[in-house]
Order: structure tokens, then sequence, then C-alpha cells
């Protein structure tokens, strides 16, 4: 017997119909129950071996085999900094030392009020506008520690609801890998991750705008 | 229907031969078959932790590195993942090969800690033989080994050591695979990866202890065995199981006379080395101090004193006669726990001597005896593995018979076998079956009507063959007669069949003539006796004045036990062959003390009539002797001597006067690695048993009891064991949501649940998946009186 919300069970309903086995559900629904309590909780793991129709252990064994199933709170802001190696040659450290100092937590930590988790993370896919950081894995590239101590006065000051990448960009980035990219409509609304089917994502109306 | 075959690394052997070089020596193996296995099958073994040859290949340990030769050079392949191939050259021991092994070892011992000394597994490692026998010798590492809290308890049965793990995943696949209760995986990522449980939830499969078994390291260990001895002071004989009636093959392990272990032993033909828990576990009572060392008699106050054997034969032997004599009835229950050569002893002893035919080793929870002991069309339990369509309507496999289930689990899921499962209520193949149908015992006869004229997906199902049917009673309430009609159906379609009965020698017991209608030899009585049933009504009211019973708990293990009660308090004179002091055997006048499994030689039959030896490991314990001993010494003493001398000796006049068993020596057994199954070719069945399409008795009520047995239970042989004694789920009553609620019973309430042989006071449980108008409640759990076979049930708030 679910203890999750009417909405939210719809959603995991979809989801789990989307796939030919229930058991292929279970990395989505992990994100769905992560979304719940705003990181993965025993009680979350169980939720989704009902869904799945697999056992608790083996939910266990996905969800802590990747990193981005948080299994301890991460706050409403998940700061995450590249120190895979592009980063750290353009001084990803120092980047990493002045959110640590700023927020007042240590990798892996949360500030005091739960409200900035920070941590470090691996290579982002964004080597060619390193240093790279993600806030609930919307990206920043190009990020000096000085943008990244103003990034965490901004979230703490500004408390956005939804975070998005285009905005953060501008406020905090430097240079970027490429100017390709299609303007964002939608950003993260937290816990994570930011995908639209987990309802982590800022809702937007049929036009594409904001509602 | 969702094609429950599961796809992994899975190369089909086929009939296709090719031709592989190994070390330079050439062979021929069947395409599709894993390098590995193609080797050691020629002789040249190569090292590996993971593969395991009962488990789909997972190349996570990679010790099985060998040098192919390919066009472009020579590389290193794992040999328990490539399938041999025509042309294929392979070098086990070349430089580069004995490299990448001594490679593979250093890593593995990078994290591995240096505790063989206090590890149950030192001595009989093979990380520590393949490190002695491939390793470098040294390793280069000089940093901090990886640490964890040692060991944790994962289950009541099974600690785990998870520094000494390598990951090789034999136990998860296990789990996952073989017994289909995925508890244990690893956890976390990379250098922190480890075997674990998942909060709170243990390891509680019924076959935990294979983990421990197929452990390559001392990572899992198991309760029982756990600093108790060291291999190479382990005494190690090959046997069979005492507990199931599948005849698993077994090593029974001792040291200074005393059995510290079972292991399963690959047979081909029944275990493929699983065993579930009762069974490895079910050796402590061997050792068990309650065992009973010296004849007693009972006193006018209820006590029993120690007497020698010649006061209580001579007891024995003056009051059976005296009734004999009187022409008053005698009857004799049990026989199914011992050996063919006990039973053989036993079915002489009551017929010559005791002048009865009131013979019943099955305890009024089985099938008609002629059933279970001659139906034609027999199936083999390797029929399972090449059938298209396998029918189980029966008891819950995964409960009672667990290698059978694991056999089942492994034809559906590996072989594609379609599994059509008919039983009441929730199923331990439930998450195998292609179709599942459940039924309210009483109406099974409709059911199977139903499935003879349907056309429907079902009755489709099993015209599809080769059908193999495994047939035997859901429950106590059922009448076993549905499942010969079940039987009747099954060859009408060309199927074969294994009708189910329990305790372990039952089938040897019905062949050697312990049932009222059976002669020795699978041959029929001119006139038979009364069953268990019936002997224990004639008791109570009179008609039967003396029982023996030999290895039999009536009291706990009749559907009606109290009916055993009565009839045991009221029977003018009753004596036990007991290993230990039961809730029946202590209602007797005399009880004498019997060797038991591993104390004694003698031959067993499995349920498709399997004939195989159980050997003697320990001496028994005090004064005890064997049945056949006893009641040769009774027979002297009664005037009618049966003329027994020693096991071998019966077994060689079995072998010659036991029509169906002719020709079968214990020195053929001994040869044979699996036993023969009986009869053999030169030898004759008198009886073939056509089963009738006689429908059971039909019932109905408000509410219909499922009664049925779970693996652990209030059994004898379990409560003199500490790791099992545990482990019995406990009396609960299990209903439906709409029914509950029209009772005005929630979940936890107490209720008196109560049918026309007993009642019993119970903890309500709510379950959806029961069916409308049908209460479970498990058979025999500790202190719970039993409720009979009657399945006709009322439940009353409390
Ligand atoms: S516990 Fe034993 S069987 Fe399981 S992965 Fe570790 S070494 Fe292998
Ligand atoms: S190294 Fe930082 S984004 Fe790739
Ligand atoms: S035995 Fe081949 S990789 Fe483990």
């Amino acid at each position: 017997m679910s203890e999750w919300s009417e909405a939210v069970q719809e959603r995991a309903r979809a989801i789990v119909a989307q796939y030919p086995q229930r058991r292929s559900a279970v990395m989505p629904l992990l994100f769905l129950a992560m979304a719940q309590d705003g990181y993965l909780t025993e009680a979350g793991m169980i939720e989704v071996a009902e869904w799945t129709g697999i056992t608790p252990a083996q939910v266990a064994a996905v969800a802590t085999f990747y990193t981005m199933y948080k299994r301890e709170p991460v706050g409403k802001y998940l700061v995450s900094c590249c120190t895979s190696i592009s980063c750290m040659l353009l001084g990803s450290d120092q980047v990493m030392h002045a959110l640590e100092e700023e927020a007042g937590a240590l990798h892996g930590q949360v500030d005091a009020e739960g409200l900035i988790g920070v941590e470090h993370a691996e290579c982002l896919g964004a080597c060619g506008g390193a240093p790279a950081v993600q806030v609930n894995y919307e990206l920043i590239e190009g990020v000096t520690p000085d943008k990244a101590r103003q990034l965490v006065q901004w979230l703490r000051k500004a408390r956005p609801e939804t975070v998005n990448t285009d905005e953060l960009q501008q406020l905090f980035g430097g240079t970027t890998s490429f100017e390709w990219a299609i303007k964002e409509e939608v950003g993260a609304v937290g816990p994570y991750p930011a995908f639209e089917s987990f309802g982590s994502t800022a809702p937007v109306s049929a036009d594409g705008t904001e509602s | 229907m969702t094609d429950l075959t599961r796809e992994g690394i899975k190369a089909t052997v086929g009939e296709e031969m090719v031709k592989v070089t190994v070390d330079g020596q050439e062979f021929e193996a069947p395409k599709g078959q894993m390098l590995i296995q193609a080797a050691q099958n020629h002789g040249t073994y190569i090292p590996r932790f993971c593969w395991h040859p009962r488990m789909r290949p997972v190349g996570m340990c990679r010790m099985c590195l060998v040098e192919m030769e390919t066009p472009k050079g020579r590389v290193l392949i794992t040999a328990c993942t490539n399938p041999v191939a025509d042309g294929m050259v392979i070098d086990t021991k070349s430089e580069v090969a004995k490299k990448a092994q001594e490679g593979v070892l250093e890593f593995l011992l990078i994290n591995h800690p240096l505790d063989c000394p206090v590890c149950d597994r030192g001595g009989e490692c093979p990380l520590q033989d393949h490190t002695i026998a491939y390793g470098p010798g040294e390793s280069r590492f000089v940093e901090e080994k990886r640490h964890f809290e040692k060991p944790i308890k994962i289950s009541d049965l099974v600690y785990l050591d998870r520094e000494r793990c390598i990951l090789c995943a034999r136990c998860t696949r296990f789990s996952d695979e073989v017994s289909g209760d995925p508890l244990i995986e690893f956890l976390d990522r990379g250098n922190f990866t480890q075997i674990n449980t998942f909060p709170d939830q243990p390891f509680a499969s019924y076959f935990s202890g294979n983990t421990v078994q197929i452990c390559p390291v001392g990572a899992l260990t198991s309760k029982a065995y756990r600093f108790r001895a060291r291999p190479w002071d382990l005494v190690s004989i090959e046997s069979t199981c005492p507990h199931c009636t599948t005849g698993d093959r077994i090593t029974v392990q001792a040291s200074q006379n005393e059995v510290l272990r079972f292991l399963g032993v690959d047979a081909e033909a029944t275990n493929w080395s699983w065993l579930s828990d009762k069974c490895r576990f079910g050796f402590e009572f061997i050792e068990s101090p309650d065992r009973l060392t010296s004849p007693m008699i009972r006193q006018e106050d209820g006590s029993f004193t120690e007497a020698t054997w010649t006061e209580a034969l001579e007891l024995v032997a003056s009051r059976f006669t005296e009734i004999r004599d009187a022409g008053k009835g005698l009857a004799v229950l049990g026989g199914a726990r011992g050996t063919n050569e006990d039973a053989y002893a036993l079915a002489k002893f009551a017929r010559e001597v005791l002048s009865t035919n009131n013979i019943d080793c099955q305890l009024d929870d089985g099938l008609d005896p002629q059933f279970l002991a001659a139906t034609a069309d027999r199936a083999r339990i390797s029929d399972l593995d090449s059938a298209r369509t396998i029918l189980v309507w029966g008891p819950d496999l995964k409960e009672e018979h667990p290698t059978l289930y694991l056999r089942v689990r492994h034809a559906v899921q590996e072989k594609g076998a379609r599994l059509v499962l008919i039983h009441p209520w929730r199923n331990g193949l439930d998450d195998r079956a292609t179709h599942k149908l459940t039924y309210r015992p009483g109406s099974g006869a409709a059911l199977l009507t139903r499935l003879q004229s349907e056309e429907g997906e079902v009755a489709t199902a099993l015209a599809e063959g080769p059908l193999v049917a495994l047939l035997g009673r859901t429950g106590y309430g059922e009448d076993g007669r549905l499942a010969e009609a079940v039987a009747a159906h099954v060859r009408s379609l060309g199927g074969k069949l294994l009708p189910l009965a329990r305790r372990s020698n039952v089938y040897g017991a019905l062949d050697m003539g312990l049932a009222p209608s059976l002669a020795p030899g699978r041959a029929t009585t001119d006139n038979p006796g009364k069953n268990a049933a019936q002997i224990l009504e004639g008791l109570a009211e009179g008609s039967i004045l003396g029982l023996l019973m030999v290895g039999s708990d009536p009291v706990r293990d009749v559907p009606n036990g109290e009916l055993a009660r009565q009839a045991l308090e009221q029977a003018r004179f009753v004596v036990a062959l007991d290993q230990f002091l039961t809730d029946s055997s202590r209602l007797a006048d005399v009880v004498l003390p019997v060797e038991g499994f591993a104390e004694k030689e003698g031959s067993v039959t499995n349920v498709e009539g399997r004939v195989q030896k159980v050997n003697r490991v320990v001496p028994g314990p005090g004064q005890s002797r064997p049945d056949w001993s006893i009641l040769d010494d009774l027979s002297d003493r009664m005037g009618r001597s049966i003329n027994l001398v020693s096991a071998e000796a019966i077994a060689k006049e079995i072998a010659t006067e036991v029509p169906a068993y002719v020709g079968v020596t214990w020195d053929m057994l001994d040869a044979e690695k699996d036993g023969v199954v009986v009869p053999l070719p030169e030898a004759t069945q008198p009886l073939v048993y056509l089963p009738a399409d006689t429908p059971g008795k039909s019932f109905s009520g408000e509410l219909v009891l499922h009664y049925a047995r779970t693996m652990f239970d209030d059994g004898v042989l379990m409560r003199h064991g500490p790791s099992l004694e545990h482990l019995a789920p406990g009396a609960v009553a299990i209903l439906n949501f709409d029914d509950a609620r029209r009772l005005g019973l929630s979940d936890g309430d107490q209720a008196d649940i109560k049918t026309s042989q007993g009642s019993a006071r119970l903890t309500v449980r709510i379950d959806p998946s029961m069916n409308h108008g049908l209460v479970y409640v498990p058979f025999n759990q500790p202190g719970i009186p039993s409720l009979g076979s009657d399945p006709v049930v009322t439940v009353t708030k409390a």
C-alpha cells in the first residue's frame, strides 16, 4: 500500500507503463522517490521495490551504485563542482574550496541551515567550458572562485524556486563550450534531478512559457 | 503470455562437436560448452572463483584467464564466458596466462584479510588453494586493507564477513537465479562494494545455506558450523538426505564421532548440490542431548524408568503376544523415516509376528499407497528438464519439496518450460507460473472437470507435451483422491507424473509393504488392514488394543492430532521405537532407543523410485540399536522368529524376495553414482496402478480451511536442532479482507478457529491475496493444537 500521494502514484504508474517489464522502471522510480523526501529514504526504496516487483535489496543495489541517488539530505540547492581533469587544470580546486568556504559545508555536507549542499563531481561533460559547476544539475561554465562565492550568496538571498541554466550562466558563468544552445524554458525546482517526468522541473504551460 | 526465460550469457549446448586444443591436447567438445567446463572434462583444470557449473557465468573474478591463439596473435580470454569453437587453440599455462593469474590473485589479496588461521574456510578455501597453486608468492601491497565490521549476522543461520569477500557474485546469483529470493546484493560501488542485505530485512531464504557452501572464501559462514572443526579433521561419507523425499545426495561430515555438517553433493539425478536449510542444518538432532540412550518403561504415575533391553523386550513380547493370541487388534504406525532394510524388517514383523495388516507408514496426510508406490507412467525428476509443460497441483513445493522446487524453477526459467500452477493460495512458484489457478479446497473436482472439458489457455497448455505433473494434496482439507483424478487426466494427455508424499523414505517404506494394502515389492495384499486414521479410531474406541510406533509422532504429525492423543491414551499397550521422547512416545508404555540417520547403513528410495545408500558415520548413542535387530529380538521372544542377522543380509533378502527390488544390491548402489531406479529391467512389478478418475469428495461451507505445512515447523527433528528450532513461522490465521470484515475481525485480532476435529485460538492476519471464503493456517506450529482434516471451519472473534 503506497505512502505516495495520488498524484505521485499517477506519475509512477505512467513511468511503469513505459517499460515491457516492471523492474526496468527502477531508476526513474528512484528519482521519483527521491523527489518526495528530498533524498532517498529506506521507505522510499521499499516503495520502489513494491512498484517494480523486485526486492528492496535489489533496489538498494541500484540506488547505492549511482552517486546521483542521494541517501542523505542534500539541501534545497545541491552545488556540484567538477574536479575531473579539464576542470582541475583550470583551477576547479579553488572553485571547490571557495564553494565549501562560502557555504560552510565540505564535500558531501549541507550547510547549517540545510539549504545548500556541496559536492565535488566527476566530469560533467562540459570540459570545453571548464571549470564547470552545477546547481541542482543545471550547468554553469567558466566559473571562477569569486563567482562561486557570489553564487552561494545569491542562492542564500534570492532563494529561487527554480534554477535555470541560462540564468545561472548569465549571472555566474564565464567562457562556455559552445554558443549553440537553445534557450531552456524550464529549470530545476529540486530535489534532484531536474527531469520533467520526475516532477523536479518547473511546470511548463502548453505554449512553452513558465506558468 | 510473457516468456519468463531470462536471457543472460547463455550458450546452448548442442549435439554438434567441435575440435579444441588445450595445452597441446586435442579433443572434441559439444559446441557451445564453456571452455572452462570442456577443459575440465578432459583433465585440464582452469582456476576459477565466480564460475559455478550450476549457474550462469558472469566473468566477474578473472581468475580463469587463459591464452587463446587468434589470427592477430595470442589474447587473454576468460574461460568461463567463452564457449568452445572449432579450431580453438588454448594455452592455460603459458607465461602470459600464468602472469595474468598471478596478477588476479595479487589483486584479490589486496583487500582479503590474512585471518586464515581463524577462518572456517581455512583448509578448504579455494582462495587459499588457488593462491598456493597459481599465486605470485608475495604481494607488493603495503597499504591499509579496507575494513568492515566482522562478521555481521545476515540471517538466523548465516554470518557475513565482508572483509573476506572477493565479490565473485556466487551468492547473489544463487539467490537470484537459483532460489529466486534475491535478498542479498552488491551494495555501493568501486572499492566500497560490499555484499549485504537491505537494512532490517534479513537473508531469510529457505536456501541460504547453499551460499555458504559455494562461497569461495570464508565470507559466508553458517551458525551451525562456525568454529566447530577444521576440515582436515573431518571424516566425510556420502549419504542420502534424511529429510525430503527427493533423495538428495549429501556428504555427512563428522569429527570425533560427532556429526558437524551436511554438504550438498552435485548429483545429476537429484539435487545438483543444492539443499534447503531444513536439510542442510537438519543434522543437529543427531547429536542432541535429548537422544534416548536406554530402554524405558512407563510407571503407574506416568514417569519413565530406565530398563535393561531384556526387561523391556520381555515386557513388550509378553504383552503383544497376549493381545495377538487373544485375537485382539494390533497395529503399526510409522517406518517412513528409516531405511528400506528396517522397513522390510518391520513389515515382516507386523505380518508374521503380530499377524496384522494394520500397518501404515503414512500418517493420514498422504495419498493412496498403491498410487504412491506403483503408479504407471511415473516420471523421473530429470524429466522436468525436458518438459514442455509442467503441472504442479499439490503441496507448495518450496515448503515441502524444496529441491524439486528448485528443479521446477530451473526448468521454467532456464529451459523455457511452461508452468501450470494450481493451488488454493500463494505459492512459492507463483513468480514463475505461466498459468496460475486458485480454488477453494473442496471445489477441486469441479475445477478439474472444467479443465477436462474446456478449451481455454490452461487446457491447451496441458495438451502440449512433454507434460510432467507433480501431484499431491495441497493441504489437509483436501481429499487425496483428487490427486488421483488429476493423475488420470494427466495420463489421458500422455503425461508423466510424480505423486508427492512426505517423510524421507516413505516411498521405500511403501515398497517394503508398510501400508495396509501393500505387500513388499509393489504387490497387493489379500486382505487389506486398516490405515492410519482407521487405526487411530480403532485404538480410541477399543477395537484395536496394541500399537507399535516406529519413528512416528502421530500426536504432532497426524492432521487430527486430538484423535491421535485419545488413541494413545485409550490403547492398552503402546510401544515406541524412537530417537526422542515425543508428544506421542511420552504416552507409550515402553520406549526403545533406536539408531538414527548417520548411525546405520542401508538403502532408501526417493520419489521417482531411485534407490540410494545411506551410510554409517558415527555410532548411535548409548544402548540404541537398529530397528531390525530390535524387531528380530522381539520375534524370537514372541516365538515366531523372522531370522534377521544384519542390515546387509536383509538387503540381500530384499534383492531376491521383493519383486520390484530384485537385483538391487548394496554393491550396485555403491558403484552407481546416482543409485538405481527400481524396478531394474530384470525385475517385475506385480502391481501397476492406474489412477482412476474418481473425483474426491466435494464440500463447501462459508469458510474453508487451507491447512498446509511450512518448511519449518514443530517437527521433532527440528525441535531438537538449535539452529532450526526457532524458525517455525508460528501459527496465524490468514483471511481475506472482506471475510475478516464480515466476521468483525481486523489484523492482529485473536480469533477462535474451529473445525469438527479441533480448535485453536490464533492471531488473525489479513492478506489481500487470500481467496474469498478461505482461511489459511500453517500446520504443526509450536504450542498450537491441530485442527484436523475437516476443511469446514468457523472463525469467531475471541
Ligand atoms: S560473499 Fe562469498 S560468494 Fe558472495 S560475493 Fe563474496 S566471496 Fe562471493
Ligand atoms: S573535466 Fe570538468 S566537465 Fe569534464
Ligand atoms: S571464473 Fe571466469 S571470470 Fe571468474
